[in-house]
């Protein structure tokens, strides 16, 4: 299963609890954590180093098959672990506070069951608090066991799990359950405070609440359509991303989970792009999660305020706007894959398609709430401004490419879209007017992309200004209503990206340069992109076959990372991937669309 | 010391806290912006909660300055230098506990280091120092509240 000491990609599933995100092995071991939260320093990541990482390992002590699925609507996971001797259920979640009892910061609950027969079980526990930068002690508070490290702590509860053990910097401990036996293990953090030592019965009792939660949570969504199962799972690895004491949803959980592996291209995801933005905004209200998407919008105008108009690319999940990209020294990188980062050195690129994003993602909610306050009109007319005066600019574009900055026809796109939102958002009163100006420069644009970004031979856009070649973030102008989506143009688009960039049903982002050394795969969002693009205009049944196929590309609890290898079917980069998600949500959503409308 | 000093001194100190955190706001230092955080707990509606915000920021400023006059009144000293002082340590209250800590308790729409997945809180919690509003708001906030002091100090001692 391993190779190694590194599980494929695709045999994570996640679990969380608004906080932070736990990646589970199909091996049963936890092999990522970040504490308190989901950009903090990791205290399990085995999943950057096999050997220094850190992990939580629990598993049959016999040889054994294991199967597993997230139960019904839930992010709470279920293993079953079969052996010549016996099948035991392990229910892994991170659990949430029932009302207003005395809970802790954070807490991992696993459950063991043996459904029957019998079977011997091993665990160790084994953290390294911030990336493995600083020492663990195991000590002893009576009969518990706690992991400290400066001003941080892991304290164990084991019930019918055998005695913990401790030596200097682990904790481990066997035992064997016969049929019907259960044991329960939960390791629960404390940053900056004391230790919180549950019992058995609080323990149970969380792990029941957070079971009742997940279902009645997914049951608010509201779609009915093709693929219900994957958009619902989608929906609730959203959830997941979703860092629940600001609204701010994070790109994925991980960082640094290698492109290709090998490469160089790792990157932190663990920071709220504004980029996604629009396609949130849209799912969550598509899906009928208003709080969520009220959430988010009030997190969005409020972290962007320090900024504006300027807007930056990425921004903490606490809504500080600094990300400044460092190596994390000490971890060999997933696979070998160096080097490890934390934070993202795009946090100081100019990205023009970011503008258009947020003001589509206003215009969404605008028209969803039908008001948007004075103070954020005024702001959102400035943003438009701002986008009047600088999209002749290079930038880095919607790839964040390391290259120099240059005119990249995708960002040109995008700040017609956010002028044209801005135009209709003075129509609809939500703003001051100045859409004459805005109008303005909106043509000017439609002019500049049309002059210097179609290519008549190919019969396509092309990806920049001197750079004739594709580039698959061109479908996103069908998806932001740049021009009606059967448009002869944006068709000639849809058809050159698939002829060149596609494989079957993968799609690659480009093939030219980005200024960053390696290969990578290919891009999930872009292969949803398509589906949508196909659907909008009017290809129904090339975008269901399409879908079809991407759908079966999940992992057998329905997640997606970024990318994927076209010859093997390994997930590439970070993990779980909330665009990959959101694209999947916005195809299905189209596809729908676009049937009844037929 | 002057009772009735104190208190005008609260009054008029709130009034340059106030507009020395919003023309921080406007110059792109901080995002914390008080009138919001405290008219929030009684309204979603921006308008309204921030009308509300600056009637009870106002309210807490005169009520702050009777326990400077407290103080004053039990040292047996008051003055400018002396209540600048006293603005440090009541900024260091205000940024390490009573925004940080104590609004997001009580707060029914901002968030806390504990709101997990069931809640949606439509504000982000101001963290220590009231730095997740902005690196620079620890600054600005002591340096708006030593002004506060110097101002409830000066009318206290009749300046």
């Amino acid at each position: 299963m391993r190779e190694n000491g590194y599980l494929p990609i695709r045999d994570y599933a996640a679990i969380g609890d608004g906080r932070t995100v736990a990646l589970v092995g199909l091996d049963g071991s936890i092999d990522w954590l970040c504490l308190p939260n989901v950009d903090s320093g990791a205290v399990f990541a085995r999943l950057l180093d096999a050997e220094r990482g850190g992990s939580f390992q629990l598993a049959p002590a016999e040889p054994f098959e294991a199967e597993r699925r997230y139960e019904q609507g839930s992010n709470v996971l279920q293993t079953i672990f079969r052996t010549t001797s016996g099948t035991t259920r392990v229910t892994d979640a991170m659990t949430l506070a029932p009302g207003e009892t005395l809970v802790p910061q954070r807490e991992i609950v696993r459950k063991i069951e043996c459904l029957s027969g019998s079977t011997a079980f091993t665990w160790s526990i084994d953290p390294r608090f911030f990336f493995g930068r600083t020492r663990t002690r195991i000590e002893r508070r009576g009969r518990r066991l706690i992991a400290c490290s400066r001003a941080e702590a892991l304290a164990l509860g084991a019930w019918g799990a055998g005695e913990p053990s401790a030596s200097e910097t682990r904790m481990d401990g066997e035992f064997r359950l016969r049929d019907g036996e259960a044991a329960l293990l939960s390791l629960t953090a404390a940053h900056h405070e004391p230790a919180f030592l549950p019992g058995r019965d609080d323990t149970e009792h969380r792990l029941r609440h957070t079971q009742a939660f997940w279902p009645r949570w997914i049951g608010r969504a509201r779609y009915e359509g093709r693929w219900r199962e994957a958009v619902l799972r989608s929906a609730l690895v959203l959830k997941l991303l979703v860092f629940a004491p600001s609204g701010a949803i994070v790109a994925a959980p991980t960082t640094s989970l290698p492109e290709w592996i090998g490469g160089e291209r790792n990157w932190d995801y663990r920071f709220t792009w504004l980029r996604d933005a629009t396609y949130t905004l849209d799912a969550l209200q598509t899906l009928g999660y208003e709080d969520e998407a009220h959430s988010f919008q009030w997190w969005l105008m409020h972290a962007t305020r320090l900024t504006a108009p300027r807007l930056q690319v990425l921004y903490r999940v606490d809504g500080d706007v600094e990300a400044d990209e460092k190596t994390v020294d000490g971890l060999a990188g997933y696979r070998g894959s160096s080097p490890v980062r934390a934070g993202n050195g795009a946090v100081k690129q100019v990205q023009l398609d970011i503008y258009g994003a947020v003001m589509h993602a206003i215009w969404l909610h605008a028209q969803h709430h039908g008001d948007l306050g004075g103070e954020t009109g005024r702001a959102v007319a400035r943003i438009a401004d701002y986008v009047a005066e600088i999209w002749r600019q290079p930038d880095s574009g919607i790839w964040e490419v390391r290259s120099e900055p240059t005119d990249f026809i995708q960002s040109k796109a995008m700040c017609w879209v956010a002028l044209d939102r801005a135009v209709r958002l003075a129509e609809a009163g939500f703003v001051p007017d100045r859409s004459e100006r805005w109008r303005a420069e909106a043509d000017e644009i439609r002019v500049f992309v049309d002059e210097h970004g179609w290519d008549q031979e190919r019969g396509s856009y092309v990806r920049a200004v001197g750079l004739r070649e594709l580039d698959a973030s061109l479908l996103t102008l069908s998806l932001m209503d740049y021009t009606s989506a059967d448009d002869p143009k944006l068709c000639g688009t849809i058809e050159a990206v698939r002829r060149e960039l596609a494989a079957g049903p993968l799609v690659s982002r480009y093939r030219g340069e980005d200024g960053v050394r390696g290969d990578e795969g290919h891009f999930l969002t872009c292969s949803f992109w398509l589906a949508d693009a196909l659907a909008r205009s009017g290809r129904i049944g090339e975008a269901t076959e399409l879908m079809d196929q991407l759908v079966d590309l999940a992992n057998d609890v329905g997640l997606y990372a970024e990318e994927i290898d076209g010859e093997s079917g390994a997930f590439l980069g970070n993990f779980p991937q909330g665009l990959t998600h959101l694209a999947l949500i916005g195809a299905a959503v189209s596809i729908a669309n676009a049937e009844d409308a037929r | 010391m002057s009772l009735a000093g104190a208190i005008v001194g609260g009054v008029v100190g709130t009034f340059v806290l106030t507009s020395s955190l919003r023309l921080m706001q406007v110059l792109g230092i901080t995002r914390m912006d008080i009138p919001l955080l405290l008219g929030t707990v009684f309204s979603e509606d921006r308008r309204r909660a921030t009308a509300i915000g600056y009637a009870v920021h106002f309210a807490n400023g005169v009520v702050f300055s009777l326990g400077y006059a407290a103080v004053f009144s039990a040292v047996g000293q008051a003055g400018w230098l002396f209540g600048g002082l006293l603005g440090v340590v009541h900024a260091a209250f205000a940024g390490g506990t009573l925004v940080n800590i104590l609004l997001p308790a009580v707060h029914p729409r901002m968030g806390t280091p504990w709101t997990d997945a069931e809640e949606t809180p439509l504000l982000e919690p101001p963290g220590f120092m009231l730095m997740n509003y902005g690196r620079h708001t620890a600054i600005g906030t002591l340096l708006a509240h030593v002004a506060y002091g110097a101002i409830v100090g000066g009318f206290a001692a009749g300046l």
